[in-house]
C-alpha cells in the first residue's frame, strides 16, 4: 500500500508540479505546505478508494477537502484547485459506490461550482457516475460563446464577488460556465477593451459578438539585411529576420533593395498615435535614424531600408612580431597584419606573445583605417588581497578596489585581475596557497618556482602581485608583493592603500626598465687636475674608438662642440645618443704642442649587467622584463644577454640553482669576444657553483673564464674577467 | 577680547604629549631615545647623543634597543674619546649579550676596526680580519657585510696582500654597489693596484669611483690620486712642470724655512726659523693659524691628520696639545733627562711617538701616555742623525739620516724594509712619500729625486728655479712643493 501511495503521489506531482511552479511563486509558504499536504493526503485517499475500504477513503477525502476549503477557493493556487477538484470527484464517486447518491451529487455540485468545465474520464469512471455527474452539471452550467472582430482578443469573465476567470481568445466555441450573472471583458492589444454584462442560464447558450475599436498603430518593416534591431523611442521593439515573401519581392526590388537578401516583413505593433523616433541598428552597419508619424490607429508600411555597412580596417605591428591577434576575443592572425572589414564601434584588441601582451580598447569609425603599434609588455596578474588580522578584513573590499584602480595606471606592464577559480585550482593541485608564495612562509623555493611557472602558463602572464593588509593599529598600509614567474622570492613595497599619491613611488619603480644595452665608445679617459680636457688612458681593442684612430695619450678637448672638463661630460654625451650615432670630438695628441684635430666617433653598443644589489631596482620586475626579452627574441644575442641578467637577478635572491640553469645556457649562447661575453657567463657560473658547494666544477668554470680573452664584467668597459677568474681558480 | 595666557594653550598640549608618551611601552620609549640620540649625533651634538644612548642602556635594559645603544656608545668611545679599551668593552658586550640583535654585526665590525687601527704586525692584522670575517659568516644578510668586507680589504692591503685586497674590494663594488662601502671599495681597488705596481689599471679604477660614485667623498681623492699617477706613469716618462702662478707665504715667513707640510683639508704649513713659528695658510694664502716655537725643527702629519710641529724642546700635536719628553735617568736617583734637542718627530698608527734626539743621536720611542718605550728601531745601537721622520699610507716609517745621506724605510715594529741612497743621493735634506709609496727626496745638489717603492730611481725634478731645495712636501694630487733656500720661495711642480 505505501508503495502504491508513493506511485500515485509521484504521478500526481509530476502532472501538477511544472504548472504549479509557474503559478505558485506568489503563494504564501503556509498555504503551499497545506497544498502539498493535501496532495499527499489525496494520494493516500485515492489509494484507499482503489482498495477495498471505500468508506475509509471518504474520511481521507474529507481531510483533503477540509484543508483546501479552509483558505477559500479564490485563494487557492491552481494546483490547489486541481487537488480539491479531484477530491470532490473521488469523494463523490466513493459516496456513489456506497449508495449515497445524494451525497455524491452534492460533491459533484461542489465540483462543478469549482470547475464548471470539469469532465469525468469516461474510460475510468462508471457510466452511472458519469451520468449522475452530467445531470448535476446540466443543472448548473450554461454556455457562453464569444467572438470578436478582429479575432484573437482575450476574454475574461468576471463573476459575483470579483471572481475572474479567463476563458481564452476569441473566437471560441461555447464554453461551460456556471449559470449566473457575469460581465464579459474582451481585450486585445491595440484595441479598446470592451465589457458587457451577460446572464447565463443553466443549459442555455449565450453568444456574444464584439466589434473592437482599434486605438494603436502597427508598422511593418523590411530591411536589407535581416537581423536589424528596430528601436522605437529608445526601446528595442523588434528585430527583422527571415526572408521576404515572394509576393513582396517586386515591390522591394522597385525600391532599390535586393529582395533575396531582404528580411521578412516584420511588425512593430501597438504603437501609440503620434510621432516616433526610430533607430535601426545592426553590428557592422551604420545606424539609421528616422522619424515616423502614426497619426491613425492603423497599419503602416515603412519604406524598405537598406543598411549601409560600417567597416574599418586595422594594421597591427608588434615588437616582437609574430604575436597572435585577438579582436573582441576572436583570433585574427598574427602580427604584422592588415585586417580589413572590421565592424566599426568598440573594439577590444589583444595582441598576445609568449613574452607578454598588448591590450587596447578602441572605437573605430566607419571607413577608418588605423595603424597600431603594439609594443608587447609583460603582464602582471593580481592574485588578490588578504588581511593579516580581523580588523583588516573590514577594509578588504575597499583596499582591493583602490589597489586595482591605482595599479591600472602602470605604463610598462599590463595589469589584470587573475580569475580566482583558475588560480585556486592550480594552488589546490599543488597543495599550496597564496600566502605560501610570500617571503617568510618557509615554502620550498622549487615549489614557488614551479607554481609561478604553472600559473604564468595558465594565465598567460609574466608576473604576479599579491597584497596583504598587515596587522597594525591604524589600518592604512597595504603591502604589495611582486613575484616574477619562475622566481623564488617576492619583493614588497608598502603603500597607503587609500591615498593615490602614495602609489606614485611604486608606479615609477615598476615602470622603470633596466636597459640591457648602452651606447659605447670603447674610450677610457681619466680626470686629472693637470689637463685642460680628459686624457685617454686606454682604447679598447676593436672598439669604435679604436676604429676612429684614437690612441692612449690623446686628450679629448670637446664633444659636439661642448668643452669636456671631466670624463662625466663625455659619458653623458654618449649616453644621450643611440648606437650608430656620431660623436664629434676635438682631440689633441699627448705630445706638448700637438695641434687639435677633429675625430668623428660612431658609437657602438655595449651590453650591461644588472647590478647584483641595487636598492633602486625591483628585481622581480627586472626579471619580468628580462624574460620578456628572452621570450620575445629567442635565439638572438639580446636574448642571451637577457638570460645572463636573469642569472644575476637569481643571484640577487641567492637562488644559485636558478642562476646556474640560466648561466649554463647563457655561456653557450653568448659570443666569445671582448667585453661582456661568454667569459662573463663562465665567471658567474663559477661563482654560482662555488656557492652551491661544487668546488671542482667552480674551478673548471673559472679556468675557462680566465681563458676568455678580454671578457669583462659590468659592461664592455668593466674590469677584466681574466685576472679575477685566475685568482678565483687558484694555483 | 580677554587675553588668554599662552600656558592655557600649551598646557593641554604638553599634557597630551605626556599622556601620549606615558602610553608608550618601554620598548617604544627606548627606541625613541635611541633614534633621538642618533639624530643628535648627526647634528654633531655628541654629548647629548651619548646621554641618550646611556639612558637606553641604563634604564631600559630588557629592550631590543640596548644592543644598538651599546654599539653607539662604543663608537663614541672610539671616535670621540679615542678610548680603545672602553670602546672594546662596549662592543664586546654587544657581541656577548646581544648576539642575535641587529647591532651584533656592527659590533664585530668595529672590533675589527679597533684591532686594525692598532695593528702593526701580520698577526694583529689577521686578528682584525677574523673579526671582520665573523660579520659575513654569522650575519650574511646584514648591511654590515659590505662594510666588513671592505675593512677586510684594507687589512689585506696593510698586510701587503694587494691582489686579495683588490679582489675583495671588487666583490664589494660589484655585489653591493649601493652600500655605503661601495665607493670606498672602488677607491681601494685603485690603491691596491697602484701599490702592486699596476698604475694604469689603478687609474682606471680610480676613475670608476668618479664615474659611479660622483657625489661620494671618494670622488675628489680619486681625482687627486689619478692626477698623481698620471703625472708619473701617464706618459712615456714622469712629467713635472713648474707652476709659475703658485705662491705661498710672504716676507719673513719665507726666510729660514725649516719645513713645509701639506695637511688634510688643503692646509699648507710653513715652519720658519725667522718667525720662530709654524704658520698655516689656506688656499688663498691667508694665514689661518700660527704656532710659536723657539727653535722650529720639523713638520709632519699624524695618522689622525693633525699637524705635528717639532721644535727643539717639544712637540705640538694639532693646535692645542704640546708635549715634552724625558728619558729615564741614567743613574738611579737622578732626575729624568729632558729631551731638548729634537730633530724630528712623528706619531705611528700604533700610537707611539717617535722623537729623533740630537743629543742621544737616536730615535726615541714614547707610548700614548708619553712614557719612554725604548728606541726605534728597538734595540738599535747605531747612532743616527735623523732629521726627518715621515709615515707612509701603509704604516711604513721613513727616516732621513742626514749624515748617512740615506732614507730608510721601516715597518712599525722597526724591521728595516728598504734603503734609498746613499747611491743616487748627495745631500738629502728632506723626504716625502706619496700614497703609492714612491719616495721623494729633496737633495740640495741634485734637486728632487723620486724613487719607486722598490728603490729604483724614477725621475729627478730639476730646473733653473730649483737651486737649493731645503724643505719638501707633496700636495694631495701629488704635486711637489719645495722650499728653495736661495730663492726664498716655495715652488710647486705639478
Amino acid at each position: 500500500m505505501p508503495a502504491r501511495v508513493a506511485t500515485i503521489a509521484l504521478l500526481l506531482s509530476s502532472c501538477l508540479l511544472p504548472f504549479a511552479r509557474a503559478q505558485e511563486a506568489d503563494v504564501p509558504e503556509a498555504l503551499q505546505r497545506e497544498v502539498q499536504a493535501a496532495q499527499d493526503g489525496l494520494a493516500r485517499a485515492i489509494a484507499e478508494f482503489e482498495g477495498s475500504q471505500q468508506s475509509r477513503s471518504i474520511v481521507a477525502f474529507d481531510e483533503v477537502v477540509r484543508r483546501l476549503e479552509a483558505p477559500g477557493s479564490q485563494a487557492l493556487p491552481p494546483r490547489g484547485r486541481d487537488i480539491l477538484a479531484q477530491a470532490y470527484e473521488y469523494r463523490g464517486r466513493a459516496y456513489f459506490n456506497i449508495g449515497l447518491s445524494e451525497k455524491a451529487s452534492e460533491n459533484f455540485r461542489q465540483l462543478v461550482q469549482l470547475k464548471p468545465d470539469y469532465a469525468l474520464a469516461k474510460d475510468r469512471v462508471s457510466p452511472k457516475v458519469v451520468d449522475l455527474f452530467g445531470n448535476v452539471k446540466k443543472a448548473l452550467v450554461g454556455y457562453l460563446a464569444v467572438s470578436s472582430k478582429p479575432a484573437g482578443a482575450k476574454v475574461t469573465l468576471a463573476g459575483p464577488g470579483g471572481a475572474r476567470r479567463e476563458l481564452g481568445l476569441t473566437d471560441f466555441f461555447p464554453m461551460e460556465v456556471l449559470a449566473g450573472e457575469y460581465t464579459v471583458e474582451v481585450s486585445r492589444p491595440g484595441y479598446q477593451t470592451e465589457t458587457r454584462p451577460v446572464s447565463i442560464a443553466a443549459k442555455a447558450t449565450e453568444a456574444l459578438q464584439f466589434d473592437l475599436v482599434r486605438i494603436l498603430a502597427s508598422v511593418y518593416f523590411v530591411t536589407q539585411p535581416p537581423g536589424v534591431e528596430v528601436w522605437v523611442d529608445g526601446e528595442l521593439r523588434a528585430t527583422t529576420a527571415g526572408s521576404l515573401a515572394p509576393e513582396l519581392q517586386e515591390a522591394v526590388r522597385a525600391r532599390g533593395l535586393d529582395p533575396i537578401t531582404a528580411s521578412a516583413r516584420t511588425e512593430v505593433a501597438n504603437l501609440s498615435l503620434g510621432g516616433h523616433a526610430l533607430e535601426f541598428r545592426r553590428k557592422c552597419y551604420e545606424t539609421v535614424k528616422r522619424t515616423l508619424d502614426t497619426a491613425q490607429a492603423q497599419d503602416y508600411e515603412a519604406d524598405p531600408l537598406r543598411m549601409e555597412d560600417s567597416l574599418a580596417s586595422l594594421r597591427l605591428v608588434s615588437d616582437p612580431p609574430g604575436a597572435r591577434i585577438f579582436l573582441n576575443g576572436e583570433a585574427r592572425g598574427v602580427t604584422p597584419a592588415q585586417i580589413d572589414a572590421i565592424c566599426s564601434g568598440k573594439l577590444h584588441v589583444e595582441v598576445k606573445h609568449a613574452s607578454g601582451k598588448f591590450i587596447k580598447d578602441l572605437v573605430l569609425a566607419k571607413d577608418e583605417s588605423i595603424s597600431l603599434d603594439c609594443p608587447i609588455r609583460p603582464t602582471l596578474a593580481f592574485l588578490g588581497l588578504e588581511a593579516a588580522s580581523s580588523a583588516g578584513q573590514q577594509h578588504l573590499a575597499d583596499a582591493e578596489g583602490k589597489i586595482q584602480q591605482n595599479l591600472a595606471r602602470l605604463g610598462s606592464l599590463n595589469f589584470i585581475v587573475a580569475p580566482r577559480e583558475a588560480v585556486d585550482r592550480i594552488l589546490e593541485q599543488e597543495k599550496t596557497s597564496r600566502a605560501a608564495l610570500l617571503p617568510g612562509a618557509g615554502t620550498d623555493p622549487d615549489l614557488v618556482r614551479k607554481v609561478t611557472e604553472r600559473l604564468a602558463a595558465a594565465l598567460e602572464v609574466q608576473g604576479f602581485l599579491l597584497a596583504l593588509l598587515p596587522d597594525e593599529r591604524l589600518q592604512r598600509t597595504a603591502r604589495l608583493y611582486l613575484l616574477a614567474a619562475g622566481n623564488t622570492t617576492a619583493e614588497s613595497i608598502d603603500v597607503i592603500f587609500a591615498e593615490s599619491a602614495s602609489y606614485g613611488g611604486v608606479l615609477s619603480r615598476l615602470d622603470g626598465r633596466f636597459a640591457n644595452h648602452r651606447p659605447w665608445s670603447g674610450l677610457l679617459t681619466v680626470d686629472t687636475l693637470i689637463h685642460d680636457g680628459v686624457p685617454v688612458l686606454r682604447v679598447l681593442p676593436a672598439s669604435p674608438a679604436a676604429q676612429s684612430g684614437l690612441a692612449a695619450g690623446d686628450v679629448v678637448l670637446s664633444v659636439d662642440g661642448q668643452p669636456v672638463k671631466r670624463t662625466a661630460d663625455l659619458l653623458a654625451a654618449a649616453a644621450a645618443k643611440k648606437p650608430g650615432d656620431k660623436l664629434a670630438l676635438q682631440v689633441r695628441g699627448g705630445a706638448v704642442g700637438s695641434a687639435p684635430r677633429g675625430v668623428d666617433l660612431t658609437l657602438g653598443e655595449s651590453a650591461r649587467e644588472v647590478p647584483l644589489f641595487d636598492p633602486q631596482l625591483v628585481y622581480n620586475k627586472v626579471m619580468m622584463d628580462q624574460r620578456s626579452e628572452l621570450e620575445g627574441y629567442p635565439g638572438t644575442e639580446a636574448a642571451a644577454y637577457a638570460r645572463l641578467n636573469l642569472a644575476l637577478c637569481a643571484m640577487h635572491f641567492s637562488d644559485y640553482a636558478g642562476a646556474h640553469d640560466y648561466l649554463q645556457k647563457a655561456k653557450a649562447e653568448l659570443p666569445a669576444r671582448p667585453g661582456l661575453s661568454r667569459g662573463t657567463a663562465l665567471y658567474y657560473l663559477g661563482l654560482a657553483l662555488e656557492k652551491l658547494g661544487y668546488k671542482p666544477q667552480a674551478v673548471e668554470a673559472y679556468r675557462a673564464a680566465a681563458e676568455a680573452k678580454d671578457a669583462t664584467l659590468t659592461d664592455n668597459d668593466g674590469p677584466a674577467v681574466g685576472p679575477l677568474a685566475t685568482r678565483k681558480a687558484g694555483p | 577680547m580677554p587675553r588668554i595666557p599662552l600656558l592655557a594653550f600649551v598646557a593641554p598640549l604638553l599634557l597630551l604629549a605626556s599622556v601620549a608618551v606615558a602610553q608608550e611601552t618601554p620598548e617604544q620609549q627606548a627606541l625613541r631615545l635611541l633614534e633621538d640620540g642618533r639624530a643628535y649625533r648627526a647634528q654633531g651634538k655628541l654629548k647629548q647623543a651619548l646621554d641618550n644612548f646611556s639612558i637606553v642602556v641604563g634604564s631600559f635594559p630588557g629592550t631590543e634597543s640596548v644592543g644598538a645603544a651599546l654599539l653607539e656608545i662604543g663608537r663614541y668611545r672610539m671616535e670621540v674619546d679615542h678610548d680603545v679599551d672602553k670602546a672594546r668593552q662596549a662592543f664586546e658586550q654587544v657581541t656577548k649579550e646581544h648576539a642575535r640583535g641587529a647591532a651584533a654585526p656592527g659590533a664585530y665590525y668595529h672590533l675589527g676596526l679597533l684591532t686594525l687601527g692598532r695593528a702593526s704586525t701580520v698577526a694583529e692584522i689577521d686578528d682584525a680580519l677574523a673579526q671582520f670575517a665573523r660579520v659575513e659568516t654569522l650575519y650574511p644578510r646584514s648591511e654590515w657585510v659590505p662594510r666588513a668586507l671592505q675593512a677586510s680589504a684594507v687589512g689585506l692591503r696593510r698586510a701587503g696582500r694587494y691582489g686579495e685586497a683588490a679582489d675583495l674590494n671588487r666583490r664589494v663594488s660589484l655585489e653591493y654597489p649601493a652600500s655605503d662601502a661601495a665607493a670606498a671599495a672602488q677607491f681601494e681597488i685603485g690603491s691596491a693596484l697602484a701599490l702592486s705596481g699596476q698604475p694604469r689599471q689603478a687609474m682606471e679604477e680610480y676613475q670608476q669611483v668618479r664615474n659611479r660614485f660622483p657625489q661620494s667623498e671618494w670622488a675628489q681623492p680619486a681625482l687627486e690620486r689619478t692626477t698623481a699617477l698620471y703625472r708619473l706613469f701617464g706618459g712615456a716618462k714622469p712629467a713635472f712642470t713648474l707652476d709659475p702662478a703658485f705662491a705661498a707665504g710672504t716676507g719673513d715667513l719665507l726666510k729660514d724655512v725649516v719645513a713645509i707640510a701639506s695637511a688634510p683639508g688643503g692646509a699648507f704649513w710653513i715652519a720658519s726659523g725667522k718667525t720662530k713659528s709654524a704658520v698655516q695658510l689656506d688656499a688663498a694664502g691667508k694665514i689661518t693659524a700660527s704656532l710659536p716655537a723657539e727653535e722650529p725643527r720639523a713638520l709632519s702629519v699624524s695618522p689622525r691628520g693633525e699637524i705635528l710641529f717639532a721644535s727643539s724642546r717639544g712637540l705640538r700635536i694639532g693646535l692645542k696639545d704640546v708635549r715634552s719628553f724625558t728619558t729615564p735617568p741614567e743613574k738611579p736617583g737622578a732626575a729624568p733627562k729632558p729631551v731638548e734637542h729634537i730633530l724630528a718627530a712623528a706619531i705611528t698608527p700604533g700610537g707611539f711617538t717617535l722623537v729623533s734626539d740630537d743629543d742621544r743621536e737616536k730615535v726615541l720611542r714614547f707610548d700614548a701616555k708619553g712614557e719612554p718605550a725604548g728606541f726605534f728601531p728597538p734595540g738599535d745601537s747605531t747612532k743616527r742623525k735623523v732629521t726627518r721622520i715621515v709615515l707612509d699610507t701603509e704604516g711604513g716609517i721613513l727616516t732621513l739620516d742626514r749624515e748617512e745621506k740615506a732614507v730608510r724605510l721601516w715597518d712599525e715594529a722597526g724591521k728595516p724594509l728598504r734603503v734609498f741612497g746613499p747611491a743616487g743621493l748627495k745631500k738629502p735634506v728632506d723626504v716625502a712619500v706619496d700614497p703609492f709609496r714612491n719616495v721623494y727626496v729633496a737633495d740640495e745638489e741634485l734637486g728632487i729625486v723620486v724613487f719607486t717603492p722598490q728603490g729604483k730611481a724614477l725621475t729627478t725634478i730639476i730646473g733653473p728655479e730649483l737651486r737649493k731645495p731645503r724643505a719638501l712636501t707633496l700636495d694631495p694630487a701629488g704635486a711637489v712643493l719645495v722650499y728653495d733656500e736661495r730663492a726664498e720661495r716655495v715652488l710647486r711642480f705639478r
